[in-house]
């Protein structure tokens, strides 16, 4: 595909992975590619339109008018939280399924049919949010009925939406076809991750079509009336559904990295299980927390979700919090590669750009994107939260920092195992993961801050000057300074990711097959050492790190009541 | 080697799991616990809970909700004073009616949430402390009563924070919260026409953003001549736009102008004029349309209430 190939395929479509062992067929890969690319090329759009946007919120420089601020916001959105995120998904659950499974793709033309979908719906969507005119709006990521935007904006999702589902079948019948074929063998832990992913894809999808199919008849005209309230709770299946499909896809590609790059095993297959099936009960009710500060449910609703839903899914998180850093820990005891308490992090390859990008996304996700869902999902602590900056801060240290890290970092192991291509400038590629990770972390903290300290709105294009009124935002100046330099350099770190990936795809040499750990692991090829029961060697290292983790959580939660509990009697 | 890649072998589901693993997973199911007996039990005793009845009804209906209310209340400086307990606050694209208002502190006040168009935020803070802030949801449809007491006095300053259109940004609106508030009579008018008349070209420059609210998009520089004609009619908010077309007319002392609503909620208030008309106070959408004769010479100057900050301005002018 695309003349980019270094592999030749067996007379049946395989190769054998010299790296990972795996065996792959061409259907699969052709589509990893096609998808893996597309993924890029949003990325790369919403992140020209980044630079618009950050410079229009940092009113110093104050780039752009209102309307266009609405319209270019919109695209920023659109491309970055739901193209590149959905296409690089469907390219995780092909490389969960037939890749780990070593099997070929199932139903390769539904995949095709499912791109054309999808690509078309994309095109479709950003090419009406361009040409908003009035009276419709710029659409931004929610679209909240009644406001209108262009009727082919609405049929443009309906399309992306339905491409998504069909393309996620190939994926469920080669898992349906292994199942039939090895009834008693259980899958192994990333297809299982991607297994638990495409079902809640699935149900975020469905939600999705259940939210815009009935709107965009609204908006032609078919249906006279939409209930504001009956859009936001459906519209949020789809709205945080499919970013829940991104925690699941990039939890995945956390267990496949770390062990690919980093040497990690599983602690516990029982309890990393476990961990993917409280998701698969509970996190699509996280989408709850949108309407904590709404009229439209009723307060048990309100709790009832943010209780029992909600810390089931906090629990699964807490697991993989755990679970995946001690695979890392006893991984790589075993290899003799950790000495004392953090021996095993000292000694990891940190200049390998897969593994930095997947533990920095680890490490960031957690402590900045983690513990802020929680407190947002607080019901009354929501109210200080809503529609402020702080939300935004919040979604971008989860999609931004660490769901976009972990796939760049797979992204880097996509172009050596993928496309055979040795990455070119190798030190942008080692500085590129701590340089956007960094300064994207920082810009989710100012907007966090900006929000919560401050009290600015999202979604306004000007907060120094509100027209017609001597009230502003001006105290909020410095931190906006920081802010705009810090979204400033994260692009920058974006975009040198694109620059190494197309430079590697049109220039690199080809891979010679060296990773930073050896694959398997010496003791279970036959070494001279038993492989040791998990339950027997050390996670000290881990629990300290998490035990730092719960500790800055339980401070930022009693900070957050503090702020609270200050505001006048409501309710 | 346990690989994540590889089927697991064996009995893996009855391994022992690690004791450090073990008792994260006891921390973790008791901070779970932790977070929602704190929710529930600040239901119960916590001061800030955004809970309260939801009604359902239309938009007009809540309109109408609204103005009664505004009949009754009474009037200090230009701000209502509610006769009750009850304070009702209509957001609209770009403004928030109801508001400027002043309250009373340690009084208990039910506010009324609810919109006539699309959806908006209704974000609350104090002038002097940002941090001091919350944000509660606007939607068509509905009314939310949620009660609230104010003990610091001061200005609050309402922002929109749900995005509800291209002028989103210049919606904000007050509220005072005073130690006391002086006894004023209920039935206050809208009163707010303090004649200037100036009758140059430029109307003392009312279209450009110098006067109150922003500049006019369609001032072109010139009033259209219609003097002569029985009848004009002056399309507000054409194609969603906000402007009145034209922005300026220029007609012969007893010609009928008819207003003619093309979008919604917009309204006619009067900033200058020669003589006693009031304008179209309500707000109102497409479909609706209002009448008047203009007999005094002089220029009229008029905008539309939700609307000034982005340039809705117009003028009849009398020769």
């Amino acid at each position: 595909m695309f003349g980019l190939e270094t592999f030749s395929y067996d007379d049946e479509g395989y190769r054998d992975c010299s790296v990972t062992g795996l065996r792959i067929h061409k259907s699969a890969e052709d589509m990893v590619k096609l998808f893996g690319l597309t993924a890029i090329v949003a990325l790369l759009i919403g992140g020209i339109f980044a630079i618009f946007v950050a410079l229009t919120r940092w009113e110093l420089v104050g780039l752009l008018a209102p309307a266009d601020f609405y319209t270019f916001l919109s695209i920023h959105a659109w491309n970055l939280l739901i193209f590149w995120m959905i296409f690089m998904e469907i390219a995780v659950l092909y490389v969960g399924g037939p890749y780990i499974l070593g099997r070929r793709l199932s139903l390769p033309r539904v995949a095709k049919a499912g791109y054309a979908l999808m690509l078309g719906g994309a095109v479709l969507i950003n090419v009406a949010i361009w040409l908003t005119k009035q009276p419709n709006q710029a659409p931004l990521l929610t679209s909240y009925a009644p406001l209108p935007s262009s009727p082919w904006f609405y049929l443009g999702v309906v399309v992306f939406l339905t491409g998504a589902l069909v393309a996620a079948l190939p994926f469920l019948a080669t898992i349906w076809h292994e199942k039939r074929e090895n009834p008693g063998q259980t899958l192994p832990l990333v297809a299982f991750g991607a297994f638990i992913t495409s079902i809640v894809a699935a149900e975020a999808i469905v939600g999705g079509l259940i939210t815009y199919v009935p709107t965009l008849l609204w908006r032609v005209g078919v249906l006279a009336h939409i209930d504001a309230a009956w859009y936001r709770q459906m519209y949020w299946i789809v709205g945080h559904g499919s970013q829940q499909i991104n925690l699941l896809a990039m939890i995945s590609v956390w267990y496949f990295m770390t062990h690919v790059v980093g040497g990690a095993e599983v602690a516990s297959e029982k309890v990393s299980r476990s961990a993917f099936v409280l998701y698969l009960f509970f996190i699509n009710m996280g989408a709850a927390h949108h309407l904590m500060s709404d009229p439209g449910v009723s307060a048990a609703w309100r709790v009832w979700n943010t209780s029992y839903a909600a810390y089931g899914a906090v629990i699964a998180s807490m697991i993989h919090a755990f679970a995946i850093p001690a695979g890392l820990e006893i991984g790589r005891r075993k290899r003799g590669e950790g000495g004392g308490t953090f021996g095993w992090l000292w000694s990891a390859p940190w200049k390998d750009p897969g593994f930095a990008a997947t533990i920095l996304s680890i490490i960031l996700f957690g402590f900045l994107g983690g513990i802020t869902g929680v407190m947002m999902g607080q019901m009354q602590l929501n109210m200080t939260w809503h529609n402020t900056l702080a939300t935004v801060g919040h979604f971008h240290a989860t999609v931004a920092t660490g769901t976009t890290l972990a796939f760049m970092g797979l992204g880097y192991y996509v172009l050596r195992l993928v496309f055979g291509r040795e990455w070119i400038a190798r030190p942008i590629a080692t500085i590129q993961p701590y340089l956007y990770g960094g300064a994207m972390g920082v810009t989710s903290l100012m907007m966090m801050y900006l929000g919560i300290l401050y009290g600015i709105p999202r979604r306004h294009p000007s907060v120094m000057d509100i027209p017609g009124t001597e009230f502003s935002f001006a105290a909020a100046r410095p931190l906006f300074v920081i802010f705009g330099v810090m979204a400033l350099l994260s692009i920058l770190g974006g975009a040198l990711f694109v620059v190494v990936a197309v430079g590697t795809l049109l220039g690199g040499d080809r891979y010679g097959g060296s990773l930073p750990v050896e694959r398997p692991t010496t003791v279970a090829d036959g070494g001279d050492h038993d492989d040791t029961a998990h339950h027997l060697l050390s996670m000290r290292g881990t629990f300290i790190l998490t035990s730092v983790f719960l500790g800055v959580f339980v401070v930022m939660w009693a900070l957050n009541w503090y702020l609270l509990s200050q505001l006048w009697q409501v309710g | 080697m346990k690989s994540p890649i590889e089927s697991p072998e064996g009995d893996w589901w009855n391994e022992t799991v690690n004791r450090r693993e073990t008792i994260w997973l006891g921390l973790s199911g008791v901070w779970a616990v932790t977070l929602f007996g704190w929710m529930a039990g600040w239901m119960q005793f916590g001061e800030q809970n955004q809970v309260g009845e939801t009604l359902k009804l239309s938009t007009a209906d809540y309109r109408e909700k609204v103005n009664a209310y505004k009949q009754g209340a009474g009037d200090l400086d230009g701000a209502l004073v509610p006769a009750g307990d009850d304070v009702y606050i209509g957001a609209m694209r770009y403004a928030f009616d109801g508001l400027p208002a002043v309250l009373e502190t340690g009084r208990e006040y039910v506010f009324h949430l609810g919109t006539y168009d699309v959806q908006h935020g209704f974000s609350v803070r104090q002038e002097d402390t940002l941090s001091k802030q919350l944000s509660l949801q606007m939607l068509p449809g509905y009314e939310w009563k949620v009660p609230m007491q104010f003990d610091e006095p001061g200005t609050y300053h309402v922002v929109c924070n749900e995005f509800c259109g291209t002028g989103h940004r210049t919606m904000h609106a007050t509220f005072e919260v005073q130690e006391s508030v002086p006894d004023v009579s209920g039935g206050s008018g809208s009163g707010e026409s303090d004649g200037t008349g100036g009758s140059d070209a430029a109307y003392d420059g009312w279209f450009t953003g110098d006067a109150r609210g922003g500049a006019a998009g369609n001032w072109n520089g010139s009033a259209v001549d219609e003097t002569g004609a029985n009848e004009v009619t002056v399309t507000v908010g054409p194609g969603g736009e906000y402007v009145y077309d034209p922005a300026a007319v220029r007609v012969s002392p007893g010609t009928t102008v008819t207003f003619e609503w093309a979008s919604p909620t917009h309204n006619v208030l009067v900033e200058s004029a020669p003589d006693d008309w009031s304008g179209h106070e309500p707000i109102e959408s497409e479909g609706f349309s209002y009448q008047h004769t203009f007999e005094s010479e002089g220029v009229y100057t008029y905008y539309c209430q939700p609307h000034l900050a982005l340039g809705m301005k117009g003028v009849v002018e009398v020769v």
